[in-house]
């Protein structure tokens, strides 16, 4: 077991383009680490660089404070679990799972007794004799895991290891693979571009852009205090809605909309307040967005409803507010909401709007969040 | 009702056509059976007749009481032997590197593999005479297969590349996780994987081998001769000896078809690259 450390650390491919820029953070001992962003942010290519698969332009690699940089993956201590499992197809369960092991020159009942153990902790003591072509997609999957833990390596890498499973078995193998994670207690990097798997798994989780760190943390903090406009926008679903505001002293003007905001923001913010007639970018997320019907607010603002989208426990309410629209840079946010015009706000199934009334909607505004519209990071 | 009878009529017409192409190719070998069991005199009577009227072996006793064609049995089977290893270490090495580690110059050198194979035989005969004269190698077995060899490679190493293509590249990486070099990867997982690929390109190569014909006439003189030379000979030295002739080429394509039945199972698992999914 050990901690990973990445200290600037630079890939550019062999057509010269330049996948990752200046990455640095550690990983603790034992921790579950998420790489999460959308497609081609370069969190595959840090994931191959840790495992030795791919080769460090510049920077430094650590693992349990040894230099690894040019150490072949064989000598890393580290196990990987690859998107499409690369199960070995001709051999059997039982000979995939020990395959590690025999590598390493452990005697056999040693090597046996250790691929019982993680076939009973993955339950696939019954398919030991089988081959990877006669298993189902969790079952592959579940060997996948059983090679990488029979070793008891220093680390676990995993690349998208459940995107091949329908939904249900995604969520399911989601909470297996995070329990079995802390039963081991091995550091675990762990990548995905579903936001959810990202927030649900990890202790901490690193979100990525263009091949740049944007932000590490863990899932409540990255959820609650963004470092930037992306960040906020790819974390949480529905995005947070990110509007072009003015703020003049405790005035926030939103296109025809204007509301105060409470002092407590500027306690909390304190570089937020003191201008008079400031640009900000304003974020809001669904759920700060109430029917003043049913709960009024001393901030409210009113927009048009484009759509209702009923879920039985919330509805997804679709609004047309006037002001301009942030985009935050996240390709699959897009797809996402569906449409890229409105605001969603998540209302209470009580909430009897519908399509093409005028709502007057509560905001919370204690819970807003403020960007610099140059830099689009936070304003704290 | 109408559908099932439908589908019965066109069932009946793809096995029609199937059989007429299996008899297509069939009936020239099953004619050469025939006339190899005939008494020699029968073989070139007027009107010729498919069916023996007696069946005799006197053909085959003929052939295989002299000594040519056995000792010509046992260099085809060497030189094709050698050939296939030869050829397939080569391609199988040169073909993996030229898979897995795509650059530039691997692509080229595919290219030029493969514009090797569009020369002539013919054309490459005379060097090649020269050249295995100037080392000492004419009319010796080692000779044949390396002219063998340089007219099989071409074919093993694309048949090769096609192969490796179909290979993920996570089994090598998987392999070098889990503690083997790259050697070792190669060794452990993907040539154990490639058994079925392997087994089509070494029946390929094992044939071209055993039916060549040009490069054996120019390159060997007495020692060295091998089947199809010692064969074709018998319509010159003998004089017209037809039934000695079909004899032998019945016996000449034995090895060839017990070799493809015994790997049908890989060959059609090769073919169909059903071996590498999992
Ligand atoms: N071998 C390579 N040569 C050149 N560019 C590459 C290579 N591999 C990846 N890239 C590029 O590097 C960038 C990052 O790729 P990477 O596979 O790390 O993305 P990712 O975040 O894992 O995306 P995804 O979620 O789609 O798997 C992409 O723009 C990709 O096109
Ligand atoms: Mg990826």
């Amino acid at each position: 077991m050990a901690g990973i450390e990445l200290c600037n650390i630079n890939k550019v491919y062999g057509n010269s383009f330049h996948a990752l820029h200046d990455l640095s953070f550690d990983i603790r001992d034992g921790e579950f680490m998420v790489f999460v962003g959308p497609s081609g942010c370069g969190k595959s290519t840090a994931l191959r660089m840790i495992a030795g698969l791919e080769s460090i332009t510049s920077g430094e690699l650590r693992i349990g404070d040894r230099l690894v940089n040019d150490v072949d993956p064989k000598d890393r201590d580290i196990a990987m679990v690859f998107q499409s499992y690369a199960l070995y197809p001709h051999k059997t369960v039982r000979e995939n799972i020990a395959f590690p092991l025999l590598m390493a020159g452990l005697p056999k009942t040693e090597i046996a007794s250790r691929v019982d153990e993680a076939a009973r902790i993955l339950e696939l003591t019954a398919l030991l004799d089988r081959r990877p072509a006669l298993l189902s997609g969790g079952q592959r999957q579940r060997v996948a895991m059983g090679r990488a833990i029979v070793r008891k390596p220093a680390a676990f890498l995993m690349d998208e290891p459940l995107s091949n499973l329908d939904a249900k078995l995604r969520v399911q193998m989601r909470a297996e693979i995070a329990s079995l994670q802390r039963k081991l207690n091995v550091t675990t990097i762990y990548v995905t571009h579903d936001q959810v798997e990202a927030m649900t798994m990890g202790d901490r989780v690193a979100v990525m852009k263009g091949g740049v760190l944007q932000q590490v943390d863990t899932p409540q903090n990255l959820y609650n205090r963004p470092d930037n406009v992306f960040v906020a926008a790819f974390i949480g679903s529905p995005s947070m809605n990110l509007y072009e505001a003015v703020l003049n002293g405790t005035t926030l003007t939103l296109g025809s909309n204007s509301f105060e905001i409470p002092d407590r923001v500027f306690e909390y913010r304190p570089s937020l307040g003191g201008a008079s007639s400031r640009r900000v970018i304003v974020g809001i997320r669904p759920e700060h967005m109430n029917d003043a019907a049913i709960r009024p607010s001393s901030a409210e603002i009113s927009a048009p409803v484009t759509l209702v989208e009923a879920l039985g426990s919330e509805s997804m309410v679709h609004l047309n507010i006037d002001a301009p629209r942030v985009d935050a840079g996240d390709p699959d946010a897009v797809a996402d909401i569906g449409s890229k015009k409105a605001a969603v706000a998540r209302f209470s199934p009580k909430s009897l709007v519908r399509a093409g009334d005028i709502a007057r909607i509560a905001v919370d505004a204690e819970e807003l969040h403020f960007f610099q519209p140059d830099s689009r990071t936070s304003i704290w | 009702m109408h559908r099932a009878a439908r589908l019965n009529v066109s069932g009946v017409l793809i096995n029609a056509a199937a059989l007429v192409l299996v008899l297509s190719y069939a009936l020239p070998y099953i004619y050469l059976l025939m006339t190899s069991i005939k008494p020699a005199a029968d073989v070139q009577q007027i009107p010729p007749s498919f069916f023996p009227a007696v069946v005799s072996f006197e053909n085959f006793r003929e052939v295989l009481r002299s000594s040519t064609l056995p000792r010509a049995f046992v260099n085809s089977l060497t030189v094709a032997v050698l050939t296939t290893a030869l050829s397939l270490s080569v391609a199988v090495t040169a073909a993996y590197v030229a898979t897995q580690y795509r650059r530039r110059v691997t692509t080229i050198f595919l290219l030029f593999a493969l514009v090797t194979r569009m020369v002539p035989s013919v054309a490459l005969g005379v060097p090649l005479f020269q050249l295995l004269k100037s080392l000492g190698l004419l009319d010796t077995i080692p000779g044949l297969v390396l002219a063998h060899t340089s007219a099989a490679v071409p074919l093993a190493l694309l048949l090769m590349s096609a192969f490796f293509e179909g290979v993920p590249k996570e089994l090598e990486e998987a392999a070098r996780m889990d503690g083997c070099t790259r050697f070792q990867a190669f060794r452990k997982i993907i040539l154990p994987v490639m058994t079925g690929g392997m087994a089509v390109t070494a029946l390929f190569t094992f044939i071209t081998s055993w039916n060549e014909f040009l490069y054996a006439l120019l390159l060997t003189s007495e020692a060295t001769k091998t089947a199809p030379i010692v064969i074709a000979e018998y319509n010159s030295v003998y004089g017209l000896a037809w039934g000695a002739m079909t004899a032998a080429a019945v016996l000449y394509s034995l090895p060839v078809i017990i070799v493809t039945l015994a790997l049908q199972k890989q060959i059609v698992g090769g073919l169909t690259f059903g071996a590498v999914k999992g």
